[in-house]
C-alpha cells in the first residue's frame, strides 16, 4: 500500500433517486499523486459517485461525508468544487465547436483587465497550457477543426486553467483511436510524476490495468473492493470478476425455451454514421434469430448495438450501405419504419421518454399508436376498439394505472415500459427488438418484464434483447451475440455464457472461434 | 369532482387540453355576459351576433388550419399574405378574365393548394424551419399581391360576394323567423342529443361508467338551450339577414376538421408528430407527409379566408390580410394549444378566437378606440397563457383547477389517494 | 336507451318551444330606406369612422368632430382604424355604429372600395352615410360626399410648381420629378390628374422634363402615403438620375411626403428644389417659412368638419343638406350628391394671410 497522504476520502455515500437507491454506503479513498480507477458495469453507480463528488448533486441531496485535503467539504454546486481544484471531464466534451481553443479554455473563466477580456494574456496562457498537455496547435484554431483526441486535450488544458488538483476523467478514451488513447495515457503518467492526482472511469480494462495504481470496483451501487494493482497483482480477469460478482441470483422466472427454425436473418450489414460519413457504425454484421428464441446483444456503450437494431428497423438510424434481410426464407427490403412494421418487426427503444413514447398521450392512444389501421373502420378510428385493446393489454401486462385514460407521463418507469411493450405487441410482430428493456426500472418490475419477454418467445416470436447488464442477458437469453466497435465478435450459446467470456469478447476485436 | 370532470370531458371530447378549454368557455360566457350588461343588451342582439360571425369567420377559419400547424410543432406567418395573394388573383380572374364566380372559388383554392405545396415542400422535404419558410412566404406573397394588383383595389361581382356577406335565403311560410336558420338550429340540437346518446352507448360498450343520467340531461339541456337561443337570435334578424353564409362555411369546416383531428389516423398522426416527432417516426408515422399536409392545408384555408374577406369587402385591396396571422395564432394559443406542439383542439381554438372577437366587438360597441383595444387584447393573450403556465408549474392541471377549487370540497381526499394509486413507488418519498 | 333518446328529444323540443315563445320574432325594420327622411332626435348617436392616425389631419379632424358634434347636442362615437389591420377594423367599427343605432355615419375611408357591405348595412338600418374627404366607391347606398375640390388641389399644385421654378430660374427647360399618393386612395389619382392637367402641356412642349421619365401613376405612387416610401424613392431617383444633373422641382401630393423628399435631397447634398405639398402641416409651414418647401395647400380641416356637421344638422331637422355638385362624383354605382370646398394654395408670400384664423399655424407665419 502506498503511504502518500490521503487527498480525498468519501465515506458511506448514499444517494437515492425516487424509487431507486443509486449509491448505498460507498467508500472511496484516493491518495495524493496516484491514478485511481473506478470500475463497474453500466449502472453500477460510477457516474453518480462522481457527480456527488463534483457538486452536481449538491450537499444535502446525499448522505455521507466527503473529506478533501484533510477537511470536510460541502459543495453547493459544480463551481464550488472547481474552486477547490476538482475538475471533471465528461464523456461528452463540453466544448463549443464554433469557438477557438483559447476561447474554450477560458470560457466562463476569462482573464479580465478593466472589465474587458484580456485576450493577449488569455492567448499567452493558452499557449502555455497547450504545451503542458502536449498539444501543438495554434490557440486560435476553432474546436470543430481539430479531432476528438485533440479536443480531449483541450478539455484537460481547460482543467489546468482552473488550477486543478484532482482531475476526474469519465471514459476519456471511449471516442479516441489507438494512437490518441496512448498519448492520453502517457500524459496521465506525466501528471502523476508531477504530483497531480487523477480519477479515471473506464470500460477499457486493459488500459486500467496498464495505468492505474488503485482500482475501486462498484457493483449495484455498493463498493465491492479496492485493489492495489502492484501489490495485489491485478489483471483484467481479476477486475472482471470483481465487477460482475461471482453468483447470479435467480432474478428470472423459470422458463423452458421452445426454439424453432431460423426465420429472421441479417447478412453483411453495413451502415455509416448519419453525420460523419467516414465513420462506419456497422461493419459486415450478420446474425440470425430463431422462432421462440431470445437472442441477446452484449456490448459496451458505443459498441453500435442500438445503431444496428435501428438501422435494421426501417433504416431509422444512419446511412444504410449494404446488407440483406431475410425473413421466412424471402429477402425483404425495409426502407421505412412503416415497412418494418408491416413486415412484423417491432423496436422498443432504449430511451422511452425521448423516443419511445409521446408523453402527452394517454395509455390508450399510446397503445394503438403504432398500428392505427387495426382500429380504423372505413377511415374512422373506432374508440371502443381502441379502449378495449388498451384495456386488455393493461390487464394482461398488469400495468398499474387507474384507467387507460391516464396520461403516460404520470406512470412509473416500469409501467411506462409496459405501455411501450403493449404498443408493440399490438402490432402483432414476429420479431421484437428490445433495447435496454429494463433500464431505470426497479427489480420487481424487471421480473415482470422478463416474464412478458419469455411469454412472447413462447408464442413463437423471435426476441432480440439489447442490454448493458450482463447478468440480465445471461439469465434471460438463449444465445448472446457480442458486439465491439460495430462488429459482431462472438455468438455464445446459453451454456457457455458467463460474464468473463462475454466481457472478453465485448472488449476486443478478436473473433472467437466457433465452437 | 368526477361528475364535473365527466361533464367537461363530454363537452369537449377526450383530449388533454379539456380543462383549459373548459376554462376558456367560462371566460367566453363571462365576457359575453359582461358586455351584454355594459352595452345594454347590444351584444346579444341579432344584428350584432350576425355581424360578429361575419367579421370573424375568416380569422376563425385560419385558426382551424393554424391549430393543426401548431399542434404539429410548426408556425405559419404567411397566412395573411397568402390570403391577400389568393384574393387579388381571384378578383382579377373574375373582373379581367371573366371567370364565373364558382370557378373562381375553385381557382382560389387551387392557388392555396399550390402555395401550400410550395411551403410544405421546404418544410417537410428540405427541413427548413416553418418559421423561416413562412416568413419568406409572408414577404413573397405580400409582394405578389402588390405586383399583381399594382396596389389597387379590385372590386368583385355580386354573385361572389355571397360567401362573405350572403345569408340563408327566406323560404317557406312566414313564421316571423328565417325558416332555414330555424331548421339549422333544430338539426344542431338533434345532433347534440344524438351525440350524447352515442357517447353514453360508447361508454357502455367500453364497460365504463357513463356517469349519472342527470349529468347527461343537464349537459344536453344547457347545450340545446344555448343552441336554440343562438338559432332564434340568428333567425330573428332583420328580413334579408339570417345565419351568414360565411358562418355556415365556418361551422362546416369546424365539424369536418374536428372529426378529422379526433377520429382519424391522419389526425392522430399530427398530434403524434407534435408530441414527439422521433417517437412518431419510430411508430411508423410518415413525418414528411404529415408536415407537408399541415402546411399545405393551412395555405388552402388561408386562400379560402382571403376569398371570404374579399367577398365581404366587395373588393380585394392591398391591405387585405395584414396582421391576420397574429390573430389566428393568438386564437390558437388562447384556446389552449401548447407552443411546443402536440396539444390543442379545433374547438378550443374557435373558443379562443371567439373570446378575442367578443372582446373586440364589445369594446367597439363601448366606443373604445383601437389603440386601447389592442392593449387589452395583448394583455388578455398574455394573461390567458401565463395563467395556464403558472398553474401547470404549480402542479395543478390548468386554469380550471383554480376556478373550480371551491366546488371540490365534497371530495377532498380524492386527488391525493388517486395520486397514490398511480405512483406507488413515490409514496414512500412524498409521504 | 330508446326511451332515453325519446325523453331527451322531448326535453329539447320543449325548451326550444319555450324559447320561441318568449323570443319576440323578427326585429322590426328600423327605418324604411325609401321613406323620406323625417329627421331624428336631437341627441341621437352620430358615428365617425376615420382611418389610422397616420397624419396630423386625421387626429385634428377627430377632435373637431368630437367637440363639434357635442356642441350641436349629438352623442358622438369617433373611431380610428388600428395601425395594422386597418380595413377590417374600420369595417367592424362601422358595423358596431350601425348596431348602436347611429343615425348618421361619417366615414373617412381607409380603403374606399372595401366598405360597400357595411355602407349597405347602415343604409338598410336607416342610417345616412356621409363620405368624408374620400369617396366610397361601388355602392349605391352612399348618401353624401363632403370634400375639398381635389382636382383643383392638383391644379393648384401643378401651377405653383411651374410658378416657383420660373421664379428661381427664369428660363427652361426645367427638370422635375413626380410623386403621387397611395394607389388605394381614390383622391390620390384625382390630385395627380389635376396636377398633370397643368403640367402636361408644359411637358409636351418640352419646357418641363421629367428627369427619370417616370410619369405613370403606377411608377410615382407611394403606398399608404408612407414617408419612408417617398424618401426611398427619392433616394433611388437621385442615385439613378441626378448624379450630375440638377433637379428643379418635385410634385409632391402632400406635406408628409414633401418633407420626406426634401430630407432625401438634403441628405444627398443637393440644392433643395421647388417642392409642392398639401394639408398645411405644422412642420411644413415651418419649412415653407424657412424657405425649403415651396408651397402647401390649405384645406382647412375646420371648414370641412364644420360643413359635415352642418349636413348632419340638416339631416336631423329633416331637411335636405346643402350640396353644390350633383354630377361630377360617380362612385361606380351612382352619382353622389357632393359638397365641395375650394382649396387655397399657400406659399411664403401669402402664409400670414391664409392662416390668420388658425390658432396653431398663425404664430408660425410671423417670422
Amino acid at each position: 500500500m502506498s503511504d502518500a497522504p490521503i487527498l480525498l476520502e468519501m465515506r458511506s455515500i448514499t444517494k437515492e433517486f425516487p424509487g431507486v437507491k443509486a449509491l448505498s454506503d460507498v467508500n472511496l479513498v484516493v491518495r495524493a499523486g496516484e491514478i485511481h480507477a473506478i470500475c463497474g458495469e453500466n449502472g453500477a453507480g460510477k457516474s453518480t459517485l462522481m457527480k456527488v463528488l463534483s457538486g452536481v448533486y449538491p450537499f444535502g441531496t446525499y448522505e455521507g461525508d466527503i473529506v478533501y485535503q484533510g477537511s470536510e467539504t460541502r459543495f453547493a454546486d459544480i463551481r464550488a468544487s472547481e474552486r477547490a481544484g476538482i475538475v471533471i471531464i465528461h464523456q461528452e466534451l463540453a466544448l463549443i465547436p464554433e469557438l477557438s481553443i483559447t476561447e474554450n479554455i477560458f470560457l466562463g473563466n476569462e482573464p479580465r483587465k478593466r472589465g474587458a477580456i484580456d485576450w493577449k494574456s488569455a492567448q499567452r496562457q493558452a499557449r502555455e497550457l497547450l504545451a503542458r498537455v502536449g498539444l501543438r496547435e495554434d490557440p486560435d484554431t476553432l474546436i470543430k477543426d481539430i479531432g476528438v483526441g485533440k479536443q480531449q486535450l483541450v478539455e484537460i488544458a481547460k482543467a489546468f486553467a482552473k488550477d486543478v488538483k484532482l482531475l476526474i476523467l469519465d471514459e476519456p478514451t471511449a471516442a479516441l483511436n489507438e494512437a490518441d488513447s496512448r498519448h492520453l495515457l502517457d500524459l496521465l503518467r506525466g501528471f502523476r510524476e508531477r504530483g497531480i492526482t487523477s480519477i479515471i472511469i473506464s470500460h477499457k480494462l486493459n488500459e486500467i490495468e496498464a495505468i492505474a495504481d488503485q482500482i475501486t470496483i462498484l457493483r449495484d451501487g455498493r463498493t465491492v473492493e479496492t485493489l492495489d494493482v502492484k501489490a495485489d497483482g491485478v489483471d483484467e480477469d481479476r477486475i472482471v470478476r470483481g465487477m460482475v460478482g461471482r453468483e447470479l441470483s435467480s432474478r428470472f422466472p423459470d422458463h423452458t425455451p421452445k426454439i424453432g427454425e431460423v426465420f429472421f436473418e441479417v447478412r453483411d450489414w453495413n451502415v455509416r454514421h448519419p453525420v460523419s460519413a467516414e465513420r462506419q457504425v456497422c461493419k459486415n454484421e450478420s446474425f440470425v434469430v430463431r422462432r421462440g428464441e431470445i437472442v441477446g446483444f452484449a456490448g459496451l456503450m458505443g459498441a453500435g448495438r442500438t445503431e444496428l437494431a435501428m438501422s435494421v428497423f426501417g433504416r431509422s438510424y444512419g446511412v444504410w450501405e449494404s446488407g440483406t434481410i431475410i425473413k421466412d426464407g424471402k429477402e425483404i427490403v425495409l426502407r421505412t419504419v412503416a415497412d418494418a412494421i408491416a413486415h412484423g418487426l417491432a423496436y422498443v427503444s432504449e430511451d422511452r421518454k425521448a423516443i419511445g413514447l409521446n408523453l402527452l398521450d394517454d395509455i390508450k392512444t399510446s397503445t394503438v399508436s403504432a398500428k392505427l389501421s387495426k382500429i380504423t373502420k372505413r377511415g374512422v378510428l373506432d374508440e371502443v376498439a381502441e379502449y378495449k385493446a388498451a384495456e386488455s393489454y393493461r390487464k394482461e401486462l398488469r400495468t398499474k394505472a387507474p384507467t387507460v385514460d391516464e396520461g403516460v407521463s404520470k406512470l412509473s418507469g416500469g409501467n411506462q415500459q409496459k405501455v411501450v411493450l403493449a404498443k408493440w405487441m399490438f402490432t402483432d410482430p414476429d420479431l421484437l427488438i428490445l433495447d435496454e428493456p429494463t433500464r431505470g426500472i426497479d427489480v420487481g418490475a424487471k421480473y415482470e418484464i422478463y416474464g412478458i419477454i419469455q411469454r412472447l418467445a413462447d408464442q413463437g416470436k423471435g426476441v432480440i434483447v439489447i442490454s448493458s447488464e450482463l447478468p440480465e442477458l445471461i439469465g434471460l437469453c438463449d444465445r448472446i451475440y457480442t458486439v465491439f466497435e460495430g462488429q459482431i465478435t462472438g455468438d455464445i450459446p446459453r451454456q457457455d455464457a458467463d460474464p468473463e467470456t462475454l466481457m472478453k469478447q465485448m472488449t476486443s476485436t478478436k473473433k472467437m472461434q466457433t465452437r | 369532482m368526477s361528475r364535473f370532470k365527466d361533464l367537461q370531458k363530454n363537452l369537449f371530447g377526450g383530449t388533454t387540453s379539456n380543462a383549459r378549454q373548459f376554462g376558456m368557455i367560462f371566460t367566453l360566457v363571462a365576457i359575453v355576459l359582461l358586455f351584454q350588461f355594459l352595452t345594454d343588451g347590444l351584444t346579444l342582439r341579432s344584428d350584432n351576433l350576425i355581424a360578429l360571425f361575419q367579421q370573424n369567420s375568416y380569422i376563425l377559419i385560419l385558426a382551424i388550419g393554424m391549430l393543426m400547424v401548431i399542434v404539429a410543432g410548426h408556425i405559419d406567418l404567411s397566412v395573411g399574405s397568402i390570403a391577400a395573394f389568393a384574393g387579388i388573383l381571384v378578383a382579377k380572374s373574375m373582373t379581367e378574365w371573366d371567370l364565373p364566380w364558382p370557378l373562381a372559388i375553385l381557382f382560389g383554392l387551387a392557388i392555396g393548394a399550390a402555395i401550400g405545396a410550395w411551403q410544405g415542400f421546404w418544410v417537410a422535404y428540405i427541413g427548413v424551419p416553418a418559421f423561416i419558410v413562412t416568413l419568406a412566404g409572408m414577404l413573397i406573397f405580400r409582394g405578389g399581391n402588390q405586383f399583381i394588383g399594382n396596389a389597387n383595389t379590385i372590386p368583385v361581382p355580386e354573385g361572389f360576394r355571397v360567401i362573405g356577406s350572403g345569408f340563408l335565403p327566406e323560404v317557406g311560410p312566414n313564421t316571423g323567423y328565417n325558416n332555414l336558420t330555424l331548421l339549422l338550429g333544430l338539426a344542431a340540437c338533434l345532433a347534440v342529443i344524438w351525440r350524447e346518446v352515442q357517447a353514453r352507448r360508447t361508454r357502455h360498450e367500453m364497460d365504463a361508467d357513463a356517469g349519472p343520467m342527470w349529468v347527461s340531461i343537464l349537459r344536453m339541456a344547457v347545450m340545446v338551450g344555448v343552441l336554440a337561443f343562438v338559432a332564434l337570435r340568428f333567425a330573428s334578424g332583420r328580413v334579408g339577414t339570417s345565419f351568414p353564409v360565411s358562418g355556415i362555411i365556418l361551422v362546416a369546416l369546424v365539424i369536418l376538421y374536428s372529426f378529422y383531428t379526433r377520429n382519424t389516423a391522419g389526425g392522430r398522426h399530427i398530434y403524434a408528430v407534435g408530441g414527439n416527432s422521433r417517437a412518431a417516426e419510430l411508430s411508423g408515422v410518415k413525418l414528411k407527409r404529415v408536415n407537408f399536409f399541415v402546411m399545405m392545408n393551412m395555405s388552402v384555408l388561408a386562400a379560402l379566408a382571403g376569398m371570404i374577406f374579399v367577398a365581404r369587402s366587395a373588393a380585394s385591396g392591398p391591405q387585405d390580410g395584414n396582421g391576420w396571422e397574429l390573430d389566428a395564432i393568438a386564437a390558437v394559443f388562447i384556446g389552449g394549444a401548447a407552443v411546443a406542439g402536440g396539444i390543442g383542439t379545433i374547438s378550443g381554438s374557435i373558443v379562443g378566437g371567439l373570446v378575442m372577437a367578443v372582446l373586440n366587438n364589445g369594446l367597439q360597441l363601448q366606443g373604445v378606440g383601437t389603440d386601447r383595444v389592442q392593449i387589452i387584447k395583448g394583455l388578455v393573450l398574455l394573461l390567458a397563457v401565463a395563467l395556464d403556465v403558472y398553474n401547470k408549474s404549480q402542479g395543478r392541471f390548468s386554469v380550471i383547477g383554480s376556478i373550480m377549487r371551491p366546488f371540490r370540497r365534497e371530495a377532498p381526499a380524492t386527488p391525493a389517494s388517486s395520486a397514490a394509486e398511480r405512483e406507488p413507488a413515490k409514496t414512500s418519498v412524498s409521504g | 336507451m330508446r326511451t332515453f333518446f325519446a325523453k331527451t328529444v322531448a326535453i329539447g323540443a320543449i325548451s326550444m318551444l319555450a324559447l320561441t315563445a318568449c323570443g319576440g320574432g323578427r326585429d322590426e325594420e328600423t327605418g324604411g330606406s325609401d321613406a323620406p327622411a323625417k329627421g331624428f332626435a336631437a341627441n341621437s348617436l352620430i358615428g365617425v369612422a376615420l382611418p389610422a392616425k397616420t397624419s396630423e389631419n386625421w387626429v385634428l379632424a377627430g377632435d373637431l368632430f368630437t367637440n363639434g358634434l357635442k356642441e350641436a347636442g349629438f352623442t358622438s362615437d369617433v373611431q380610428y382604424a388600428g395601425a395594422s389591420t386597418t380595413v377590417a377594423d374600420q369595417q367592424a367599427q362601422i358595423t358596431a355604429m350601425v348596431t348602436k343605432g347611429a343615425k348618421v355615419i361619417v366615414i373617412g375611408a381607409t380603403d374606399a372600395a372595401q366598405l360597400s357591405t357595411q355602407v349597405a348595412a347602415a343604409h338598410q338600418a336607416g342610417a345616412k352615410v356621409i363620405a368624408y374627404d374620400r369617396l366610397i366607391t361601388n355602392t349605391p347606398d352612399l348618401d353624401y360626399y363632403v370634400a375639398f375640390d381635389n382636382f383643383k388641389v392638383g391644379q393648384l399644385q401643378g401651377q405653383a410648381l411651374l410658378d416657383g421654378m420660373k421664379a428661381k430660374k427664369p428660363t427652361g427647360p426645367w427638370t422635375i420629378e413626380l410623386f403621387s399618393g397611395s394607389p388605394d386612395d381614390n383622391n390620390a389619382g384625382v390630385f395627380f390628374n389635376g396636377a398633370m392637367d397643368v403640367l402636361k402641356p408644359a411637358i409636351d412642349k418640352g419646357d418641363v422634363v421629367v428627369g427619370s421619365k417616370q410619369t405613370e401613376v403606377k411608377q410615382t405612387a407611394i403606398q399608404g402615403w408612407k414617408a419612408e416610401g417617398a424618401q426611398a424613392r427619392m433616394d433611388q431617383l437621385l442615385t439613378s438620375t441626378y448624379g450630375s444633373k440638377e433637379l428643379d422641382g418635385v410634385l409632391s401630393p402632400n406635406d408628409t411626403l414633401a418633407r420626406a423628399i426634401i430630407t432625401s435631397i438634403k441628405g444627398a447634398g443637393k440644392k433643395v428644389p421647388v417642392v409642392t405639398g398639401q394639408d398645411s402641416e405644422v412642420e411644413s409651414i415651418k419649412s415653407i417659412m424657412a424657405g425649403e418647401q415651396y408651397m402647401t395647400i390649405n384645406k382647412d380641416t375646420r371648414t370641412l368638419v364644420k360643413e359635415t356637421i352642418n349636413m348632419v344638422k340638416a339631416l336631423q331637422a329633416g331637411n335636405a343638406p346643402q350640396v353644390n355638385d350633383q354630377k361630377s362624383y360617380n362612385n361606380g354605382s351612382k352619382v353622389v350628391d357632393t359638397f365641395l370646398l375650394p382649396p387655397v394654395a399657400v406659399t411664403k408670400a401669402n402664409a400670414a394671410e391664409a392662416y390668420a384664423n388658425d390658432p396653431k399655424l398663425a404664430p408660425l407665419t410671423k417670422a
